[in-house]
């Protein structure tokens, strides 16, 4: 059980890294697409489909990858202020209420959507047009990657409300990782540590 | 069990908007869909405050209740909600997101701040509570480069923090310093926020940025006026820096220049070049350091010619749509080169660069080494005649405002005749307008007051903003300003400046799979964030619309009879109150749409509501008790300095923001200016 979790947990990383990548892609090919413009007088007219494809792509499949670092906003006023076991309550109650109904909802009907667009070989609307029906698809697919890490999330909270703790992720890469930042920087903590005189000192003067 | 404060004060909150929503069905004569509209917006709220990631709150209750408002028809609501999300992923505003925020991760991580701060507050030694001045500035520029609250709140918390409170900083104001600095990216273009607020609202993001360009520069410049201010007022708070601190250490091959021939620049290494053997100093060395010195000189000559030019060139219209090219070739390839040459630059450990290419005059467009050495900064930029060249260019306004305008990223292709502005060059060979003499007369005095001033530790530092500084400003402008010349859409100034952040961190030897791998997980992270939201909010807005719940509350803001100001300052106060409980992002993709359409009622621009509302969220990151400002700094900061101390810092800092909305409020040109000369 506690092995299949993990390989879930895993594909929806790899696979949110993966189109993670497009990122580079786009960079380059807007960059291209503006020097071939400026500089060869030379536009192409499906760039802009193509770029927004990339984009789609890239943000809906880092979907689940996002849940499962748990990197979704959350309204954090109460929420940090509740203990393990009430935030678990709370979180699987709601993922029963708003999370099931709404994924289900959108993978079965992005299925029914990507396949009539498949019937017809739908292509976007320009000179040179691109086949539109593998963008669609995009929808079930992070639609049902979603699904299964979200079941993995309820599963997370059940173990939760069992131990009274947060069972541990996956270490990954964090905005603010404060000992990256502090290695790059050169601050040691004894550096931090050394400094407390002078605020001591000051609130002394007080 | 004992409930915390906090605690009490969210249930209390929740409570009473659930009691509110009671009331309101009950009292209603008959309960329409309109009603449950709302209900399902305090509802939202609600469950937004437990804590649930927003976006499937969204998307689960936008669903329930668009399958109640479809009267439970189950395809009908299937295809809405398919259709959102679609319209989500081709949208062609968004795009710009995942650009713009992995050229934030790629800046972040050329790790130029350390350097950045160090020659900041060199340079600003002499100006009062000169370690809290340069951190606002440091934050500031790059805050707008990153846009990342959390990384630049960090970082400065471990290069000026210490710092500061070494130099015997009050810790209050210095925590003020680092946290409202910090936040500044949120507002000052090119930031995520005003992308987010153009794509709900449908304001043109170009628009948008060119409109937040003089309200963010404000709200900074207050920052440092209110720090100078209180440095003059109470030294006890912000004593002055030893020499010790201040001194600048020449290399050895610059120090017998300085000793024997005299301290001011410009002239000893041009009389080190005549009577060399009495110093011993290689040549190739003067020259590299007259290379410098002169940099500036050389700049002000290409601006002022390349202004010249455009200003009395004859031009037909075709002539202007030709001039238009190839002025859109220079320019952007100028962004390119530009960043190729500090690369170099950096190589050689800033000693000298030779000469600035041609091109770069595109985008150095104000030689700021004047505004920076010297003691009054933000005058010295504002003035600098450079400013008034970039307006002037017509062909850049021109060419740029039509194809975005179309939104057309392929608008290349499709060139109409430039629409007549009132920045045009008259059509004939005429002499130079008055106001060019007038710039280059100014800047003419300002290099030369520059060079009077340039002593050979002013040099250093000023090599020293070269490497730092000025890539950066580079970079910045570059991207801005083709965004709002119109040179490029905002999606296409994302991915160069995308590139240009990649090619700085080559520069500064920062580059590697790691870090690009880094950046790249992150950008797909937060974009995902950011983007999921907007699916879950299309869904949720579609169901709100289907219920008539816009109706409803557009019959009750006209039924109260407000005026214009009292509906803004209604509208502002309801944000300010929402910001407490929701981060920024649910703020406008859940209530701008409620908004945004009484505005018309009201005559409000929404450009202008944009911009208030831009200035009014970043309060939401400085009010306790949830900004999270203070808490990257607490991480940071030695044990003994509390929340509490943090908090009582950002205060005036708050306050100051909200002189800010009221500045603007008043003064509704200050953010609607530049659009307007620039669009209109």
């Amino acid at each position: 059980m506690q092995r299949l979790l993990l390989l879930v947990d895993r594909t929806s990383t790899w696979l949110g890294q993966l189109f993670a990548w497009l990122i580079v892609a786009l960079t380059l090919m807007i960059s291209w697409e503006v020097f071939s413009r400026y500089v060869l007088n030379e536009p192409h007219d499906w760039a802009l489909d193509a770029q927004i494809m990339m984009y789609g792509t890239l943000f809906m499949m880092a979907g689940a990858y996002t849940l499962s670092k748990n990197g979704h906003v959350r309204g954090d006023v109460l929420y940090g202020f509740f203990r393990p076991r009430t935030q678990a309550t709370l979180d699987l109650l709601l993922y029963f209420m708003f999370f099931m109904p709404g994924v289900v909802a959108l993978t079965y009907a992005g299925w029914i959507f990507a396949n009539e667009s498949l019937a017809i070989r739908e292509s976007t609307f320009s000179a040179t047009p691109l086949p539109l029906y593998p963008f669609k698809f995009a929808i079930p697919l992070a639609g049902g990657m979603l699904l299964l890490q979200g079941i993995v999330e309820m599963v997370r909270c059940i173990a939760c409300l069992r131990t009274g703790v947060w069972p541990s992720r996956e270490r990954d890469v964090e905005e603010v990782d404060v000992d990256k930042l502090k290695a790059m920087v050169h601050v040691k903590d004894e550096d931090i540590a050394g400094l407390d005189k002078f605020v001591v000192k000051q609130g002394a003067a007080k | 069990m004992k409930i915390r404060k906090e605690l009490w004060f969210g249930f209390a909150l929740m409570a009473l908007l659930i009691a509110g929503t009671a009331v309101m069905l009950l009292s209603a004569d008959k309960v329409t869909n309109g009603h449950l509209g709302l209900m399902m917006l305090s509802l939202v709220v609600v469950a937004i405050m437990l804590g649930f990631p927003t976006a499937f709150t969204l998307m689960g209750m936008g669903m329930i209740f668009t399958w109640i408002a479809y009267e439970e028809n189950t395809s009908k609501t299937l295809t809405l909600m398919v259709q959102s999300a679609f319209k989500v992923m081709g949208n062609d505003v968004l795009i710009a997101i995942p650009l713009f925020v992995f050229m934030g991760y790629l800046v972040e991580r050329a790790n130029l701040i350390e350097k950045l701060f160090r020659s900041m507050h060199l340079a600003m030694s002499r100006v009062p509570g000169s370690l809290a001045v340069a951190t606002l500035f440091t934050c500031a520029v790059f805050a707008t480069a990153t846009g990342i609250v959390g990384a630049v709140v960090t970082l400065m918390g471990l290069l000026a923090f210490p710092q500061m409170l070494r130099g015997g900083y009050d810790v209050r104001v210095s925590a003020g310093a680092i946290t409202a600095g910090g936040c500044l990216g949120i507002l000052i273009p090119p930031s995520v926020m005003l992308i987010v607020y153009g794509a709900t609202a449908g304001v043109s993001v170009v628009q948008l940025y060119a409109g937040a360009f003089f309200p963010g520069l404000m709200l900074a410049g207050l920052y440092v006026l209110y720090i100078v201010i209180l440095a003059k007022l109470k030294p006890a708070l912000m004593p002055p820096l030893s020499a010790a601190e201040r001194f600048v250490p020449l290399p050895p091959l610059t120090e017998p220049i300085a000793t024997h021939i005299g301290n001011t620049a410009l002239p000893a290494l041009l009389l080190a070049l005549k009577g060399r053997s009495n110093v011993d100093v290689p040549l190739g060395h003067i020259l590299k350091q007259l290379g410098v010195v002169l940099l500036p000189a050389m700049l002000f000559l290409a601006v002022a010619g390349l202004s010249w030019n455009s200003n009395t060139r004859p031009l037909n219209a075709d002539e202007r749509a030709d001039l238009a090219r190839s002025t859109a070739t220079l320019e952007s390839g100028g962004g390119l080169q530009t960043l190729g040459a500090d690369e170099e630059e950096s190589r050689r450990s800033g000693s000298g660069l030779a000469e600035p290419p041609a091109a770069n005059a595109g985008d150095l467009k104000e030689p700021p080494a004047e505004g920076d050495l010297k003691e009054p900064p933000a005058e010295g930029d504002l003035n600098e005649p450079p400013a008034t060249d970039d307006l002037k260019e017509p062909p850049g306004a021109d060419d740029g405002a039509a194809p975005t305008e179309a939104g057309s990223a392929s608008a290349g292709g499709v060139r109409e005749p430039p629409p007549e502005t009132e920045a045009t060059a008259p059509a004939g060979r005429t002499p130079a307008t008055q106001g060019w003499y007038i710039g280059t007369g100014v800047g003419a005095l300002a290099l030369l007051g520059f060079y009077a001033m340039l002593s050979f530790q002013r040099l250093e530092i000023f090599k020293m903003l070269l490497s730092s500084f000025f890539p950066l400003l580079v970079l910045i402008i570059s991207v801005l300003g083709s965004i709002v010349m119109g040179l490029a859409t905002p999606t296409e100034a994302a991915a160069v400046g995308a590139l240009g952040g990649f090619l700085l961190a080559v520069a500064y030897r920062q580059f590697n799979l790691t870090m690009l791998k880094e950046s790249v997980f992150l950008t797909a992270k937060t974009s995902a964030m950011v983007c999921w939201l907007f699916v879950g909010s299309a869904i949720f807005s579609a169901a709100f619309a289907l219920l008539g719940g816009q109706e409803l509350v557009e019959n009750w803001v006209m039924s109260m009879n407000l005026s214009k100001t009292e509906f803004l300052v209604l509208s502002q106060v309801i944000i300010f109150i929402l910001g407490w409980p929701l981060e920024w992002t649910e703020i406008i993709v859940i209530f701008m749409p409620i908004f945004i359409p009484l505005l018309d009622n009201f005559g409000v621009d929404p450009l202008f509501f944009g911009l208030l509302v831009a200035l009014n969220l970043q309060t939401a990151f400085l009010s306790p008790p949830v900004a999270m400002a203070a808490f990257y700094l607490k991480g940071v900061s030695p044990p003994h300095v509390t929340l509490n101390q943090i908090f009582a810092g950002m205060l005036p800092f708050m306050g100051i923001q909200v002189i800010a909305i009221v500045l603007l409020y008043q003064f509704p040109a200050i953010g609607l200016w530049l659009p307007e000369v620039l669009y209109r």
